[in-house]
């Protein structure tokens, strides 16, 4: 009955409200991330972001990331690591953690955002030896 | 008419820089043109038979001319560069006087960058590899007045003192050229 | 000679100019002889008697190849390449050394000549390696030019089937030569510059025929300051650049004319660039200032231009630590201190300050309601002081030092200070039978000369006219005296001055003729004092300055300590030296390979640098910083371009923008009345200079010392003064 008159999306609404954490949060996620969707939370990587899946939704939408408080505002998609992309993407189905042919080695590299605008930025450098010595001012 | 027209400036250019073309270029344009106008004459009434007569004839300008607005060079390389006008000296590292005696113009050296990956240097300036050469130094004025540029001289001072040279001072006996070391 | 005027007068009613000059031709040709009509390849041409057939071919633009023979040197005539046919002359005579007869038809261009040619230049290619692709000279070679057009196109030469060429081992004469001594034609050259020009009896030959070989003896240092120009006399690779070794091949290369700024000589150059680096500096003939020689400091201290040099704004943080900053930050902190000092600022101009930035220093300055603008070196303000050019410069200029007959240097060692002028002294001395005297330390000068001691007071001696000397002064037609500007910088400098002004009044009876001539040992000090510049840092010192700016000035005569705690310093220049270390702000200036500026050399002849190459990093050229300071602080400088800079230049002095030429200066008489009124008096402390021995003479600026080229020549010289074989 409820459901037909859809008292229960106002139900399931402030249920996503309390488990969001109360008003203030889910304003803020609102702000952060323009969305509110109820889902679990299956996985968190190392920098902290949240994964979250909710197959209520259609394809495409179900799964999702909660970047990490630290970031603030300044998110963006090149901070999800390496395998959890995979996930995000629908590449596969399996979790980070208990994915078996994901490889593991001592020599990868970690995961690093792309920096540009940012100070850690690369930047162009000439290979070619100086043409000209600069004079290094001596330290006090 | 715009073939007569390009033969028309060609023409005009070749009497505007009569003192640098080479002879055989203009003689051999005028002669272009007087086989065309037998052939384009034959047709016309007498008043444009004159007229393209004297659109044929070489122009003539009166006082200084200048060539800055039809040279096609750019005007910032018009405005902003200077001229030197100098006579080569001698290569100190050889003996020859071959390539010397006469006046030349270069530009002044603008900024040369380097290819950060290869270390190759390049300039964005396209008179840095420009010298003419000129038998006088009123030639080489001139062609930096009629191009709009601003130029400088830059004295030279190769006029040695003629002195006989003489074998003999080597050996002698009571003066200080004598050879101390052979 | 009366009856030739009359006679000119009554016909020359129609003389002008030309027959003028062609009737004072035929006077002076009178004490001649007749000059005699010889002809070169059946054109005529009128010469001297005892000209040389090279000579007089030369006069018709007829070019005869030659190695040995070079128009600076003595004739040797040992190369043999300059062969030529005289008609009714059996066998062909040495053209550098034939003098010609008269009637003599000589023929450049024979069957005879040629053939002779091609024997000579296919024995000297026997004995000559073929390994020009790997020859430094290669392509500014005169062996393989005339190889070109002398040489066989294929060898005779089998003997190497059996003994091979000759091979010769290579000498070590010091780091700034470099020698492949197999590849020698033994045209002595090298060793007639050393012995000549330089005054070095080391260089000679050994042995003869196959086994001649030239060097030093025993292995030893060339110890000259004008070493570098046997490189360029040697016509093959035999003596080749060491710093320019393998780096740049002529035809790579773009050439731009320069003056040379360390030391005040002013000697033209051209600097060799490729890929917006100097790869070398060359002199450029200049008959009035160089000729065709250039200074070792001169030619190679140019590897010190990349080195510890400025390239970006700097500003002194809060530690004490001068951190990079762009322009901007610089520029507008600076005016910040500056506006805030008002008028108690000052500034120095250092060794290498150009004209144009001296006066935009000036302007600036001046506007900012301050006088306080000083030179590095002092000079005596006594008497006229530098009011009168006259009491400053090397009036009788360079070139005219080979036409005096008596030479008195006092209180300079010209060798190292200008060793361009001291060849031109040698080569007085050599050929023109001058005798030189000096006073001061005994330094070695390459040439004999007669030492009147240490004491100051002989000058004063010589004046007053109680010195055996004085009388020697007194009979030359053409004395001349060159007195060092160190000497002027002691207390006594004025009455120093004052005496030789009047000395010089004294001796003066020819009006083109100067006896006075001051010789200064940096680049920048005579546009300095024709700018209006104070000679000397006392004044600095005294006034209790808030922001001092240096331009350029590293000479070690200013420290933190002469200064009030407070004050600002500005260091404006080109390297990293005494100056920036101690400054609280740095803005980089441009070098003299980098800036097209204005020099006056200390005859007062203005010159011109030209752009080379672009100033490293964010270094800009040096007037251009000033002008755009200048409008931050709110005191607009009025020019724009170099063009309007150097109208205000012509404002100031026209000399200044006169280039090439050097404008006498006058008023000695007035100058030497004023300088009697000098009341200080010669002390006795005996006459120094600063650089007696040739290893002082390498570093002495912000450029040589950053030169590991010259670090190197001072190494070499010290440890050849070791040796037992010195």
């Amino acid at each position: 009955m409820a459901k037909y008159f859809g008292v229960d999306k106002i139900f399931a609404f402030l249920r996503t409200i309390k488990e969001t954490g109360g008003i203030r949060a889910s304003l803020y996620k609102i702000y952060r991330f323009d969305n509110l969707r109820p889902g679990t939370l299956v996985g968190t990587d190392k920098f902290g972001n949240k994964y979250f899946e909710n197959p209520h939704y259609f394809y495409g939408r179900n799964r999702w990331v909660e970047y990490a408080p630290k970031y603030g505002m300044d998110y963006d998609g090149s901070q999800v690591p390496a395998e959890w992309f995979g996930w995000l993407h629908y590449k596969t189905d399996y979790l980070p953690t208990n994915d078996p042919t994901r490889p593991k080695y001592e020599w990868m590299a970690e995961h690093t955002e792309n920096m540009s605008g940012t100070p850690g930025q690369f930047m162009p450098y000439s290979t070619t030896t100086p043409k000209i010595q600069a004079w290094v001012p001596p330290k006090n | 008419m715009s073939s007569t027209l390009l033969r028309l400036k060609q023409v005009s250019k070749c009497a505007v820089n009569g003192n640098w073309v080479p002879r055989a270029l203009s003689t051999s344009a005028q002669r272009l043109a007087e086989t065309t106008l037998k052939n384009d004459f034959a047709l016309l009434n007498p008043e444009d038979v004159e007229h393209k007569k004297k659109l044929q004839e070489l122009i003539t300008v009166e006082g200084t001319t200048d060539l800055s607005p039809i040279s096609g060079v750019p005007e910032e390389h018009i405005r902003e560069r200077r001229v030197r006008i100098y006579e080569p000296a001698k290569n100190c590292m050889q003996s020859g006087t071959s390539n010397i005696g006469h006046w030349q113009i270069d530009f002044d050296t603008r900024e040369r960058w380097e290819n950060p990956l290869m270390g190759w240097c390049s300039t964005g300036d396209p008179l840095s590899n420009m010298q003419v050469e000129f038998s006088s130094k009123d030639d080489a004025i001139d062609y930096c007045e009629k191009n709009g540029w601003t130029w400088f001289i830059q004295k030279s001072s190769l006029e040695k003192n003629f002195k006989p040279k003489n074998y003999g001072v080597n050996f002698a006996w009571n003066k200080r050229t004598r050879v101390s070391t052979k | 000679m009366l009856r030739l005027t009359v006679s000119r007068a009554l016909n020359g009613a129609k003389s002008s100019p030309t027959c003028l000059s062609v009737a004072s031709r035929y006077q002076s040709d009178q004490k001649k002889p007749d000059k005699i009509e010889v002809f070169i390849d059946d054109k005529p041409v009128l010469v001297e008697p005892g000209t040389t057939v090279l000579q007089a071919a030369a006069m018709v633009g007829v070019e005869i190849p030659r190695f040995c023979y070079h128009e600076r040197l003595a004739v040797a005539g040992n190369c043999r390449m300059c062969l030529v046919e005289v008609e009714k002359s059996p066998k062909p005579v040495a053209a550098c050394a034939m003098p010609v007869m008269k009637g003599w038809r000589v023929k450049t261009d024979s069957e005879m000549t040629r053939k002779a040619r091609e024997g000579i230049m296919e024995f000297l290619l026997v004995n000559h390696p073929l390994d020009c692709p790997i020859c430094d000279q290669g392509g500014e070679c005169d062996l393989q030019d005339q190889s070109m057009a002398f040489g066989s196109d294929r060898s005779r030469f089998t003997d190497i089937d059996f003994s091979g060429k000759r091979a010769v081992e290579d000498k070590d004469i010091g780091p700034l030569v470099k020698t492949i001594m197999t590849r020698c034609i033994h045209c002595t050259r090298c060793i007639r510059f050393a012995s000549e020009v330089a005054g070095i009896n080391d260089l000679g030959t050994t042995g003869r025929g196959n086994d001649m070989q030239v060097g030093t003896y025993i292995e030893k240092l060339f110890m000259s300051e004008l070493s570098g120009n046997i490189i360029d006399l040697c016509p093959v690779g035999a003596l080749t650049s060491k710093p320019y070794s393998f780096t740049a091949r002529p035809w790579e290369i773009r050439k731009v004319d320069s003056i040379d700024v360390l030391d005040a000589v002013g000697s033209n150059i051209i600097v060799s660039t490729r890929t917006g680096e100097v790869m070398r500096i060359v002199p450029r003939v200049n008959e009035e200032i160089n000729e065709e020689w250039l200074a070792d400091k001169s030619r190679f201290a140019y590897d010190g231009l990349k080195r510890q040099r400025l390239v970006t704004p700097m500003l002194r943080d809060n530690n004490g630590d001068l951190n990079p900053v762009d322009w901007e930050a610089a520029l507008i902190t600076v005016a910040k201190v500056v506006k805030h000092a008002g008028n108690s600022i000052g500034a120095i101009a250092g060794g290498f300050a150009d004209a144009e930035a001296l006066i935009a220093l000036k302007d600036l300055l001046n506007r900012l309601g301050s006088e306080h603008l000083c030179t590095e070196r002092t000079f005596p303000l006594d008497g006229s002081g530098t009011d009168l050019r006259s009491s400053y410069l090397l009036n009788n200029k360079i070139a005219a030092v080979e036409e005096a007959d008596l030479v008195l240097l006092v209180g300079t060692n010209p060798r190292f200070e200008a060793p361009l002028l001291n060849a031109r002294l040698r080569k007085a001395w050599v050929h023109n039978e001058t005798d030189v005297a000096l006073i001061g330390p005994q330094v070695d000068l390459t040439y004999h000369y007669e030492h009147l001691g240490d004491d100051p007071n002989v000058l004063r001696k010589i004046n007053e006219g109680d010195h055996e000397f004085a009388d020697k002064l007194k009979r030359a037609k053409k004395p001349l005296i060159i007195i060092g500007a160190e000497l002027l910088e002691r207390k006594d400098g004025g009455a120093l001055l004052s005496t030789v002004q009047n000395l010089s009044t004294k001796l003066n009876s020819n009006e083109d003729w100067k006896v006075l001539n001051v010789l200064h040992k940096v680049a920048s000090q005579v546009a300095a004092l024709d700018i209006g510049y104070n000679p000397g840092i006392d004044k600095i010192k005294s006034a209790d300055l808030k922001v001092l700016y240096l331009l350029g000035a590293d000479g070690d005569h200013i420290n933190k300590e002469d200064l009030p705690k407070d004050c600002f310093v500005i260091y404006q220049g080109h390297h990293g030296d005494r100056g920036a270390a101690i400054a609280d702000a740095v803005l980089p200036g441009a070098a003299y390979t980098e800036k097209q500026a204005t020099y006056v050399n200390t005859e007062g002849r203005a010159q011109q640098t030209l752009v080379a190459v672009s100033p490293p990093g964010r270094a800009r050229e040096d007037w251009k910083i000033i002008r755009a300071l200048s409008e931050i602080v709110g005191a607009k400088l009025p020019y724009d371009n170099l063009n309007q800079i150097r109208d205000r230049l012509d404002e100031i002095a026209p000399h200044l923008t006169r280039y090439g030429n050097a404008e006498s200066a006058n008023y000695f008489k007035q100058a030497a009345e004023l300088s009697k009124k000098t009341e200080s008096a010669i002390d006795c402390k005996p006459i120094d200079v600063k650089i007696k021995e040739l290893q002082d003479y390498y570093m002495t600026d912000s450029i040589s010392r950053a030169s590991p080229t010259m670090a190197k020549c001072v190494q070499a010289v010290l440890k050849q003064k070791q040796s037992a074989c010195n």
